[in-house]
Parts: C-alpha cells; structure tokens; sequence
C-alpha cells in the first residue's frame, strides 16, 4: 500500500497550483462568471500551452498520453485552486473521445485549444442512454434535444449520444444554427450549462461503431466519474484548509474561536470525512483506473464522496458565518461545485442502490 | 498511488486466513458468544496458544526480542483477519505490556519479565482507571511509597478487566506526590497473589465482566517500577499507541453486519422477502458505504505508523468513525430483524447469532472507552489541524 502519488503526478499537481494560485484569484472568479466562455481567451490559451488539455489524448494527436490517475490527479488540483470549469470540461471532453475513438483528427484541435468539445448526453427527462429520446435518422442527421449539457455554447463540436436503428449511437455535430440551436440555461456551479435543440442537424463524422455505443459510452462515464471524485476530493480539502484557517483567526468573546470545543469538534468531523473521502475516491481511481475493482469500491465512493463534500462545505460555511457569505468568497463557488458535481456524477440513490443489489441480490 | 496489497501483504493476509480456517469453527464462535466474558473459555485459550506456537503474539515485537517485527499494515490486516473471523484478539499482555517493557524496560527488567510473557506464564490486566481518574488519568490517586527496597500501594483500580484470571497487574500508580500531576506517575507490576490485593466484579451491561482492584498496603520488589520513576503517563499514552490499530478496526463490526446482511438476504416477514423492503436496502447501503470508509481509515493510521510517523490525529479519526458506526449497525440490526432484533444469543430462534441486540448494549462502550470521542475530537484538532490549545 502507497498513499502517495508518484514524482511526475506530483508535479503536475505542484504547476497547476502554483497556476491556480496566481491566476484564480477572486476578482478574476467573479469577472469570469460573467464571461460567455466561463474563462477569457488568454488564460485558455495558456492552460493549453501548458499541455493540460491533452493529458487524456494520444501523443499523435499533441496530447501526452495520461492515464485516468494522470487525469485525476490534474483535475483535483484544479478544483482546488477554482480552476475554470471551462477547463476541467474541457479536460474531461478530451479524455472522453480519445478513448472512445483515438485516432479523431477532432483532437489535435481541441489538444491545442482551438476548438472546443461538449459532451451532450443527458435530456430533460432521461439520464440513462436507454431513456434517450433523440436520435440519429438514416440521413445521417441528428434530431431531438440534450439538456444541461456543460460548455454547450461556447463549443464547436457536440459530442451527441442519441439512438438509432440496432441501439445505441455516438457522432460528432457542428454547433451550426439553424440545425443546431444552443440555449444558455442559468444554473449554478460555474460549468456554463445549455440546453440544445437538435433539427436534422447533420453528423460531421462517426464515433465508435453505428448501434454499438451502450458500452463504450458506460465506461467513458464511470471515467468521467472518476474524475468527479477527484474534483471532489480536491475541493474539499480547500474547504477544509479555508475553515481551519479562519477559525485560528478569527476572534469572539475575546477569544480565537478555535478554543471552543464546540468549533474544534467541528473540524474535526471536517476532518475525518475528508480523509474517509479521499481515500475511497482514491480506492475507485486507482481501481478503475487499473481495471482491478473487487466489488462496488465507485459505487462506495460515489454514495460517500459526494455527500461528504457538502457536508464539509455546509459546516465550512457555517464556521465562516457571514464572512463567507459574500459573493466574492470563494465558499460559495466550492459549494456549488460541489452540488453540481454530485447532482451530475455521483447522486446518491443509484449509488446505494448498486451496493444494496451487491449485497443482497448476488 | 497504489491501495491494493503489496504481494508480501497479500501473502500474509492468505497464511493468516488459512490459520483461521484450520483453528476457528462454530465451537470456538459459540464459546466466545457464550462465555461473555472477554474470550477466555478453553477454546479461547487453545486459539491463543496455537496463535503463540505460530510466534504471532510477537507480531509487533522487534526481531531482537523474538518478535516478526511485522508492519504495521500486516499488523491492521492480521487484526482485521481476527475480528472479522469472531476470534479471541491477542492479549494486551503481548501487544500492549510486552512491547512497552521493550522499549523502556532495564536489561534485567526485560530478563526478568519478557521469557514469562514469551511462554504465556503470566498474564496481565490493566489498572490504569480509578473512579475519579477516567478520561482525566492524569489525577489518579492510588499510591505507592517507597519503603526501604519495596514500594507500598495502596489504592484502587477501576475497569480493571481480567484481574480475576491474569497473574500479574499492570498498573499506573503516583509515586511523586509533589510533582505536577502528569509528572508523578509510575508504571508498576503487582503479582495479584501478593498479600493485599483483592479483586471485586463488577458486571457491566453487555454480559461482561470486568473488576475493581483493591491494593491495600500491598509490598512489592522496588524493581517492579518499569522504566523511570514519574514517567508513567507518558508510558500509558506510548501504549496506547500500540493499541491504535486494534482501536480503530472495524473487523467487529464488519462482522456482525455480515451476519445481518445473511439474515436479510433469506429471511421473510408477511410474506414477503426483507430485501425487497427499500428502507431496508437503503439502510445496508449506507452501513455498507461507511464500514468501507472506517476500513480506509484504519488503513489510513497503519500507513501512517510505516512511514515512522505518530498517527494521534489519523487513530482517532478511526475510533471516532468506528464506534458511532457500530451504534448505527446495532441498531439498524435490531430494528431490521424486528421482534427478533431484541433476542439474545442462546436462543434457538435468535437470528445473526443474537449479537444485534449484544451489539446495542456494548456499541455505547466503544465511543467513551479507550479515550473518550471528546478527547478524540480535540487530538485530531490540536495534532491533526493545529488549532490553537490557549
């Protein structure tokens, strides 16, 4: 057993930090919340020079070739230093069509930062691929619609999951009006949702084989999962940094409010449900990303890391009172985060519901 | 990052559980149900001797004293394997006095006291408690005074488990009535045949036994005090940590709700099969998610240990999370099973082996014993977190 990770990762993990802490900084937060992109072009361009858009892509395509823990590892930090979701969708964006199809020529764009790719699964009333409504015709385009589909406006390319004669399909669609018609939808958690309209929007080239997308897509998922954890797991570690903190620092009744056992224990709660978090996110990494699960260890970690981080986020807030009630704090962007991530990645019930079959219907 | 065992762990953790498979069976499980009194019925003690022919109770002990010096991952494996099977835990004589005789003992106290321990002759209980010394251990009260080339105890010992069935006691007694409290305590041995000491039961609500020590004008050999004279607190808290791992495992309660898990899976009520009830699957689901996050941070405290580290803040974490975890299993145990959640272990009909409703009674045990969740609490925010004490 290692709990650590190696020099490399560590040092990717060291640069994104050091870029998080110099460029994320709260006016800069608050002034890209109100960009169309959810991050301005200049700093895109600079997270691309610095290779991180292709940690998931083949080195054909100028990526470098990560595994899912490379990935991982990138994203946590990320999501440590409020990193634009711009970034980290953009990442996972990637990551998923380089493994479902390596060789698209899609990639070296989106590597290099020129174009960017949405992931449109999910629909207003169907998050499981065989619920899907929208489909791909025999002509070869592309009809129905995608809900809360992250960065949808700001892409080029939608990466659509739709259905089609045999099951299930995955293609590439311009984001062309008239055929394509993007709306912004205001939600929270900074990953620049939209719903889309797709009417006969043509296909711009095939990913996987036609009708035999169900699996593939499955594995892409719980790899994108995976990436939640990290992201989770990462936030909530600076929830956890900004509490301890503020308590040290902050004085009432005369006092730091750390001396009240009522604030320590607290912490400490804070504390054991961060590091359970982080090792079980770990466990199902490492695992899935190694192909060596026992059991239900994504699961476990979904049902747990999820909660966990806004569990953390609410005490956080609540130690912080009114100074982390402010817009221009950063509490308030992890604890979006946080909902956010869980609601898309890791909700609960299904989670529970996998292990409770585990146990008791094997 | 790597959370799978190592090929030397896995090795171990395999000769481990094909020990438990030749040396535990129904008989012994039953034995130590039945007992009710800490696992030392005549099965108990033919699984400890055979654990001692293997060298096991020497699994944390240095080579130099005959010791497998293992890990202490081996360690939280080996413990895990035990607990999880529902077999007698080593005694606190080989993982708690043993080892502190090792480090802090003289050469002739280790000559001494090690090749009895070594060939299981004697066997210690603890007396650490006093009625007004619990949580704050700091201000017990038992004496000793020296008198010529013996020290005089008197006093009495609370909580002291196995003092009608160990040889010897082991017990922190004041030996610098002038110093700061922290700094007037020794650690002493006290032959339990020696003139003066008398034990009284106390039963406590789960079935089990354990003793109030009487020590009344008792002598013994100046030698008896180990180590140095009014360091004993800080002996008591080095124990402790050989202890950590045993502390925060949740082999136990793993157990016992594996065993609920097999009722469920088959048991029926109106008609209809328990596992198709989705309070009750939610509610396994979620015991399910927690002992796995208890498991990682146990693990958590015995990697900590392996990179030399003192894992006071990371061993609470897992005490903390696995008591007030057990409390949840027994009483989801008991209300799942219904009407026979309440039943006790010998009868026929009680289901789980009747330990949801054992479990209810001792989980309370677990949260104010072996340092109180407070005291927990405030380790992990003074060494874990670095809060501020004043």
């Amino acid at each position: 057993m290692n709990f650590t990770p190696t020099a490399e990762q560590q040092e990717l993990m060291n640069a994104v930090r050091e870029f998080a802490t110099r460029e994320c900084t709260p006016e800069r937060l608050l002034a890209w919340e109100n960009d169309a992109g959810g991050i301005d072009d200049a700093t895109l361009r600079a997270v691309a020079e610095l290779g991180w858009l292709g940690v998931g892509a083949p080195e054909a395509a100028g990526g470098t070739d990560g595994t899912l823990v490379d990935l991982a590892c990138l994203v946590e930090e990320c999501a440590r230093g409020l990193v634009p979701r711009s970034v980290t969708g953009a990442i996972r964006a990637v990551a998923a069509l380089a493994e479902l199809d390596p060789a698209q020529p899609l990639l070296a764009d989106l590597v290099a930062g020129r174009k960017h790719l949405a992931l449109a699964l999910d629909e207003e009333t169907a998050r499981s691929a065989a619920s899907y409504r929208t489909t791909i015709g025999r002509d070869a385009t592309v009809t129905g619609g995608k809900a809360y589909v992250p960065d949808a406006l700001a892409a080029d390319v939608h990466l659509v999951a739709a259905r089609e004669d045999g099951g299930l399909g995955l293609v590439l669609v311009e984001n062309r009006a008239p055929a394509v018609r993007t709306t912004a939808v205001k939600t929270f958690g900074g990953d620049r949702q939209a719903h889309v309209a797709y009417e006969r929007a043509p296909v711009a080239a095939r990913v996987g084989a036609p009708g035999g997308a169900e699996t593939p897509l499955a594995r892409v998922w719980r790899r994108q999962t995976v990436l939640a954890l990290a992201e989770m797991v990462g936030g909530m570690d600076a929830v956890l940094a900004m509490a301890v903190a503020y308590v040290k620092e902050r004085e009432q009744f005369g006092q730091k409010i750390a001396l009240f056992q009522a604030v320590r224990h607290q912490i400490a709660d804070m504390g054991t449900t961060c590091t359970a978090a982080r090792h079980l996110a770990w466990q199902a990494i490492t695992r899935v990303a190694s192909g060596t699960e026992e059991g239900f260890e994504l699961a476990s970690a979904a049902a747990y890391v999820g909660q966990a981080f806004k569990r953390v986020c609410w005490a956080s807030h609540h130690l912080h009172g009114g100074a982390g009630f402010v817009v221009e704090h950063r509490m308030r962007f992890h604890s979006e985060r946080a909902q956010s991530l869980c609601i898309r990645y890791t909700p609960e019930a299904p989670a529970l519901a996998e292990i409770a079959a585990a146990l008791l219907d094997s | 990052m790597d959370y799978d065992l190592s090929p030397r762990e896995s090795a171990w953790r395999d000769e481990v559980r094909a020990f438990i498979r030749d040396h535990v069976d129904e008989s012994l499980s039953r034995e130590t149900r039945e007992v009710g009194n800490e696992g030392r019925g005549p099965r108990a003690r033919k699984f400890l001797d055979a654990l001692r022919d293997r060298g096991w109770w020497g699994l944390s002990w240095p080579e130099a004293y005959g010791g497998l010096a293992k890990t202490a991952v081996e360690q939280w494996i080996f413990i895990d394997e035990i607990e999880t099977a529902g077999a007698p835990m080593l005694p606190l004589t080989a993982t708690s006095v043993a080892p502190t005789i090792m480090r802090i003992g003289t050469e002739e106290q280790k000559r001494e006291w090690l090749p009895h321990i070594n060939n299981a002759e004697i066997d210690f209980a603890l007396g650490y408690s006093e009625s007004e010394a619990g949580t704050d251990l700091a201000s017990l009260r038992t004496r000793a005074d020296l008198d010529g080339d013996e020290w005089v105890v008197n006093g009495c010992k609370m909580w002291n488990t196995m003092a009608h069935m160990a040889t010897h006691n082991w017990i922190a007694v004041r030996t610098e009535p002038d110093a700061p409290k922290h700094k007037g305590i020794s650690m002493m041995i006290v032959p339990m045949d020696a003139p003066g000491v008398s034990v009284q039961a106390i039963w406590v609500w789960p079935g089990l036994r354990t003793n109030a020590l009487f020590l009344d004008n008792v002598r013994v050999p100046r030698s008896y005090l180990i180590g140095e004279r009014g360091m004993g607190f800080y002996y008591a808290a080095m124990a402790l940590n050989f202890e950590r791992l045993s502390i925060g495992s949740v082999g136990m309660a793993r157990r016992h709700f594996r065993a609920l898990v097999n009722e469920v899976r088959t048991r029926e009520i109106d008609g209809r099969r328990l596992r198709e009830d989705p309070w009750v699957r939610e509610r396994l689901a979620r015991l399910q998610v927690e002992i796995d996050a208890a498991r990682m941070l146990g693990l958590e405290t015995a990697v900590a240990l392996d990179r030399g580290g003192v894992p006071a803040s990371e061993s609470s974490m897992a005490k903390i999370y696995v008591s007030e975890l057990t409390q949840k299993i027994a009483d989801a145990g008991c209300e799942i099973l219904g009407l026979n959640g309440q039943t006790h272990a010998q009868e026929p009909s009680a289901l789980a082996e009747g330990r949801m409703q054992w479990l209810y009674r001792i989980a309370p045990m677990l949260a104010f014993g072996g340092g109180t969740n407070e005291v927990q609490r405030d380790i992990i925010g003074f060494m874990g977190y670095g809060l501020p004490r004043k």
